[in-house]
C-alpha cells in the first residue's frame, strides 16, 4: 500500500523538509525539536514564567523569607526608609516591616484569589456545560440567573453579603467564589454550544454515546483551552477585587497583613510615608501584570498550536 | 493554440513568482506564470484547492497582505500599466473603476449592515462624478439589467432579507457599476445552487458581451469553463500546465494533469465504473492512499443479508417539521415543514440518492433517520420494523457519514480513538484491541494503518472523509447514510472517495443512501433517484430513467441547469 510517507515530497512539502522539521508526527524527535520550542516561545512568555515561577516561590517560602515578624511593631523604629536599618523596604507607622507584610499580604490575597478562582471555575463551567447541552428549561434558567447576576455591581453585592457574613477569609472568599463566576460560565457556554453543533458529537450521539461521555469526552476537553486562558485574567481580577474589598475595611479582618488592609493604613500618612503606599501598590501591580502576562502566553500558545495539540 | 500577448490586452501577466513568508518557512504559491486576457474575452482559470488560482486573482488587484508576500520577479500590468509598482492612491482608482471583483461567498463580500443602495452609491459616487440621483437611476438600471424584476425592493433591502442567487446579482451589478474593463470572478457561483447557478452564469456572459467587458473566472469546474469561456488556463501547483481555446483543451488535453483532471469526473463514464484518479504523486502533500482497497474480511465477516427483493428500509410518510413561532411559554404554535410526506424504499445492496437544491429537506431527512430530529409524522422502517422499535444494537446498523470531514472529526483525538468511538458504548474494550480494531479499519478505507496515532490536521480532507467513512464503518452498519460526502473535495480526491464507497458496496453489499445536489456523481453511484423540491419527493425511479428522461417539471428545470461538457460542446 503507498502510505503516504513513501510519496515524493513536492512544493511547500519540500520546504517545510528542507527547513529540518520532519514530517512525520509519530517521530518523537520531531515533537520536541528545537525549532517547536523556539516557535512556542516569545520574550512575553518568558517574561510571564519569570514573574510567576517568583510569585509561586514567595507565596510557598515566604515564611522564610521574611525578615521581620509581620505582625510584631517596633514603635522605635517607624517610618524607617528603605534599606534603613535592616528594613528592606522601610517600616509602617507602628514599625512593621513593610517587605515582610507585603509577603505575608502576597499569601493571604494569593490563597483567597485562587480557592475563590477555582470555585468560580468549577460554578462556572458546570452551569455553562448544562446550559450548553440541551435547550430547554434548564437552559433558560441558568441563562437569566447569569444576567440577573450579571446586572448588580459585583462590588456592591460583595460588600453586602460580607456585611451580611462577616469578616474572615472564608466568608470573603465564598463570597468572590459565588459571585464572579459569570465569565467562566458565559465563555464555556459560548464554546459549548458551538462544538454541540459539530458534526463529530452528532455522530457521538448517533453511535449511541452517552451525554456524559460527549460532554466530558468532546466537548470538556474542547474548551479547556479558553478556561486556563480566562483562569490567568480571572486571577487578576480577584486579586483587584480581593485587595478592593480589604481597602475598604470589609475584606480581610483588622490587622491582618494583606494588600488591600496595607493601602487603606497608608492613606493617612501618604505624605509622611509613600513607601507605605508604594509597597502594596506596587505589589498589586506586579502581580496583576504577571496573572495578565500568563494569560496572554497561554493564550498565544493554544492559538499557535492550534487545534493540533491539547494545552 | 495559444493566442499571444499583444499590447492591447486589458491584463498582463508575465512570469509571476508570488512567495508566501511564513514565521521560518517560504511558500511558493505561484512559480513563474504568464497570461494574458483581451478586450471582450472570458477567460477561464481552472485548477484544485492549492493550485494558486484565487492567489493570482488577488494579485492582480494586490489585495494580498505586502508584508506576507514576496514577489521575487514578473510582472502584472492592467490596460498597460504596471500593478506591482503603483502607490496606494493609483490602486484604488484601478480597484473597482477598471478591475471589479466578484467574490464567492455574496453575504459575506457584501456589508450587511448597509442597505444595497447605500453599497452601489458607494462603489459609484467614488469613481464617477454624478449626482445622487443620477446614481440611483444608474443602479436601478443595472439592476433592470441583472433581471432582478422588483428593483426597488432589491434596492432598497438589507443583504440578510435577499437569497443568495439576488445577492450575487447585486454583487454582479455592482462590479459593472463603473464599466471597468476587467472583471475578476472568483468562484462566483460554488456557493449557489445549480439552477441558480445557471441563471448566474448566463447573466454574467450576457453583460459582458454587450458591455465588451472582460472577464477572469476562476473555477474548479470544468463543466462551468465549458459552458462559458472562450479560452481556458489550467493551473496546478502554483504554474500554468495548460492553455489554449476551451474546445481544444477540454476536448484534446495535452498535459497529463489536465487529462487526470477530465478523467476524475463522473460523468460522462460508465455508471458505477470505478473513476481513473490522479496520480498519487499529482495530488499534493497527502492523499496519497489511492491504493486498492485492501479488505481484512475478520473484522466484517458474518454480515447477514437482510433478503434480497425485501425493502432493507422504509420511509412511510416521513414529515418533519420545525418550530417556527413560540408563545410567551415557549411551547412552538407554527410549524415549518422540512420534509412533507415522504415514502421511499432502499434495498440491500443498493444505492438510492436524493437530488435537491438547499432548503428541499434532504439533509433533514437524513438527520430524522439517525434520529437526531425526530419524525412529525409518519415512521420508519428498518427490516421491516419501526426503526424505534429496534434495539441499540440494531439501530446502530444505520450510519451516516457528514460532508464537511473538517467537522466531522474531532480535533483533539488521534484518528483510532475517533474510528472506534462508536465501540465503546456500553462497553470498554482494552486501547490494543481499539487500536487493532482501527488499523484494520484504515486498511478497509484505505488508509495506511500506522496512521492511527496521528490527529485529523495531519490528513488531507479526501483522507479525513476516509477515516469518517471508516468510523461509521466500525459497527458494521447495513445502511450507510452519505450526506453530500464529496461536496467539500476536489474534483480528484471525489473520485478516489466515490471509488471508495463503489468497493466497499461490492464487498458488503452495503445500501446507501446517497445525498447530493451533484446529478453527475449521483448519476454515476446510484440505482434509484429520488428528487426532493420544497420537502416533497417530487419523482423517483431508476437512475436512468430519472435523470435522463425526467417527467416532472422541476427534476427538467435542474437537469438543464446543470453545466456539462458536452452541452457546452453540443451549443
Amino acid at each position: 500500500m503507498a502510505g503516504h510517507q513513501t510519496s515524493k515530497p513536492e512544493g511547500p512539502v519540500a520546504i517545510a523538509k528542507a527547513e529540518g522539521a520532519s514530517l512525520n508526527p509519530l517521530d518523537p524527535i520531531a515533537r520536541f525539536n528545537r525549532s517547536k520550542l523556539k516557535q512556542y516561545t516569545n520574550i512575553e512568555i518568558v517574561v510571564a514564567s519569570i514573574l510567576f515561577i517568583a510569585i509561586v516561590i514567595l507565596a510557598v517560602f515566604g515564611a522564610f523569607l521574611q525578615t521581620h515578624d509581620p505582625m510584631q511593631g517596633d514603635l522605635m523604629a517607624r517610618f524607617a526608609k528603605a534599606g534603613e536599618k535592616d528594613y528592606l523596604l522601610g517600616s509602617d507607622h507602628l514599625g512593621r516591616d513593610l517587605w515582610s507584610r507585603a509577603v505575608a499580604g502576597l499569601q493571604w490575597s494569593m490563597a483567597c484569589a485562587l480557592t475563590a478562582n477555582i470555585i468560580n471555575l468549577f460554578i462556572g463551567t458546570t452551569l455553562g456545560l448544562m446550559a450548553a447541552e440541551k435547550e430547554g428549561w434548564a437552559r433558560t434558567i441558568i441563562r437569566q440567573f447569569t444576567d440577573t447576576l450579571q446586572s448588580f455591581p459585583f462590588l456592591v453585592v460583595a460588600i453586602v453579603v460580607v456585611v451580611i457574613v462577616g469578616h474572615g477569609f472564608v466568608p470573603l472568599v465564598f463570597t468572590l467564589g459565588l459571585l464572579a463566576w459569570v465569565v467562566f460560565m458565559r465563555v464555556v457556554y459560548a464554546e459549548a454550544t458551538s462544538i454541540y453543533q459539530r458534526d463529530y458529537v452528532k455522530a457521538a450521539r448517533i453511535a449511541g454515546v452517552s451525554r456524559i461521555a460527549i460532554m466530558f469526552g468532546h466537548v470538556l476537553p474542547g474548551v479547556r483551552a479558553s478556561l486556563f486562558v480566562i483562569f490567568a485574567f480571572h486571577f487578576a481580577g480577584l486579586l483587584i477585587a480581593e485587595s478592593a474589598l480589604s481597602f475598604l475595611g470589609i475584606g480581610a479582618p483588622l490587622g491582618v497583613p494583606t494588600w488591600g488592609n496595607m493601602l487603606a493604613e497608608s492613606r493617612q500618612y501618604l505624605l509622611k510615608a509613600p513607601g507605605m503606599l508604594m509597597v502594596p501598590a506596587g505589589a498589586i501591580v506586579l502581580a496583576v501584570i504577571t496573572m495578565n502576562l500568563v494569560g496572554d502566553g497561554i493564550a498565544s500558545l493554544s492559538r499557535k498550536r492550534g487545534r493540533s495539540i491539547d494545552v | 493554440m495559444t493566442s499571444v500577448a499583444s499590447p492591447s490586452s486589458v491584463l498582463n501577466i508575465d512570469n509571476l513568482a508570488l512567495h508566501f513568508l511564513g514565521q521560518d518557512s517560504v511558500v511558493e504559491a505561484l512559480k513563474g506564470i504568464s497570461l494574458h486576457i483581451d478586450k471582450g474575452e472570458v477567460v477561464g482559470v481552472v485548477g484544485e484547492s492549492g493550485s494558486g488560482k484565487s492567489v493570482t486573482a488577488l494579485n492582480i488587484l494586490r489585495l494580498l497582505p505586502r508584508t506576507k508576500t514576496k514577489i521575487p520577479h514578473g510582472a502584472v500590468s492592467v490596460l498597460g500599466r504596471d500593478v506591482l509598482t503603483m502607490g496606494e492612491k493609483d490602486l484604488q482608482h484601478v480597484r473597482g473603476g477598471e478591475v471589479s471583483m466578484i467574490f464567492q461567498e455574496p453575504m459575506t463580500a457584501l456589508n450587511p449592515v448597509l442597505r444595497v443602495r447605500e453599497q452601489m452609491f458607494d462603489v459609484i459616487m467614488r469613481h464617477q462624478k454624478i449626482t445622487e440621483e443620477e446614481a440611483e437611476r444608474l443602479s436601478l438600471n443595472l439592476l433592470a439589467d441583472m433581471k432582478i424584476q422588483d428593483t426597488e425592493r432589491v434596492f432598497n433591502a438589507y443583504p440578510h432579507e435577499l437569497s443568495g442567487g439576488m445577492r450575487q446579482r447585486v454583487m454582479i451589478a455592482m462590479a459593472f457599476s463603473c464599466n471597468p474593463k476587467l472583471i475578476v470572478a472568483d468562484e462566483p457561483t460554488t456557493a449557489l445552487d445549480v439552477t441558480v447557478q445557471a441563471q448566474i452564469l448566463n447573466l454574467l456572459k450576457e453583460r459582458a458581451r454587450a458591455t465588451k467587458t472582460s472577464v477572469m473566472l476562476i473555477t474548479h469546474d470544468l463543466a462551468v469553463v465549458a459552458q462559458l469561456c472562450d479560452r481556458v488556463y489550467v493551473m496546478y501547483k502554483g504554474k500554468i500546465v495548460e492553455q489554449g481555446l476551451t474546445r481544444d483543451v477540454i476536448g484534446k488535453p495535452q498535459h497529463a494533469y489536465t487529462r487526470a483532471l477530465l478523467n476524475a469526473l463522473p460523468e460522462g463514464k460508465k455508471p458505477k465504473s470505478r473513476l481513473e484518479t490522479v496520480a498519487a504523486s499529482m495530488i499534493d502533500g497527502a492523499d496519497s492512499a489511492a491504493a486498492p482497497v485492501v479488505v481484512r474480511t475478520t473484522i466484517q465477516a458474518g454480515f447477514k443479508l437482510y433478503g434480497q427483493g425485501q425493502p432493507l428500509f422504509e420511509a412511510v410518510n416521513a414529515t418533519v417539521s420545525y418550530p417556527k413561532k413560540y408563545n410567551l411559554l415557549g411551547r412552538a404554535i407554527s410549524f415549518q415543514t422540512a420534509v412533507d410526506h415522504v415514502n421511499l424504499s432502499i434495498t440491500e445492496g443498493q444505492t438510492l440518492a436524493i437530488v435537491g437544491e438547499s432548503g428541499c429537506g434532504k439533509t433533514s431527512f437524513a438527520n430524522s433517520i439517525v434520529g437526531l430530529v425526530p419524525l412529525a409524522e409518519g415512521e420508519l422502517r428498518y427490516k421491516g420494523k419501526n426503526l424505534k422499535d429496534h434495539d441499540d444494537l440494531t439501530r446502530r446498523e444505520v450510519q451516516i457519514v457528514f460532508q464537511d470531514p473538517q467537522s466531522s472529526l474531532d480535533p483533539r483525538w488521534p484518528t483510532w480513538r475517533i474510528m472506534t468511538e462508536p465501540l465503546t458504548v456500553g462497553k470498554s474494550p482494552s486501547r490494543n484491541e481499539l487500536r487493532e480494531t482501527a488499523a484494520g479499519l484504515c486498511e478497509m478505507v484505505g488508509l495506511d494503518p500506522s496512521a492511527i496515532d496521528r490527529l485529523p490536521h495531519e490528513f488531507s480532507g479526501g483522507q479525513r472523509q476516509r477515516i469518517a467513512i471508516g468510523r461509521a464503518l466500525s459497527v458494521h452498519p447495513r445502511l450507510l447514510i452519505l450526506d453530500e460526502p464529496t461536496s467539500a473535495l476536489d474534483v480528484s480526491v471525489q473520485a478516489q472517495i466515490l471509488n471508495l464507497l463503489l468497493d466497499l458496496q461490492e464487498k458488503f453489499q452495503l445500501s446507501y443512501l446517497f445525498i447530493s445536489h451533484n446529478v453527475a456523481v449521483v448519476r454515476h453511484i446510484s440505482d434509484y433517484v429520488a428528487v426532493m423540491y420544497m420537502g416533497k419527493v417530487v419523482e423517483t425511479g431508476a437512475a436512468d430513467q430519472v435523470l435522463s428522461r425526467p417527467e416532472h417539471a422541476y427534476t427538467r428545470t435542474l437537469m438543464d441547469a446543470v453545466p456539462t461538457l458536452e452541452r457546452a460542446f453540443a451549443a
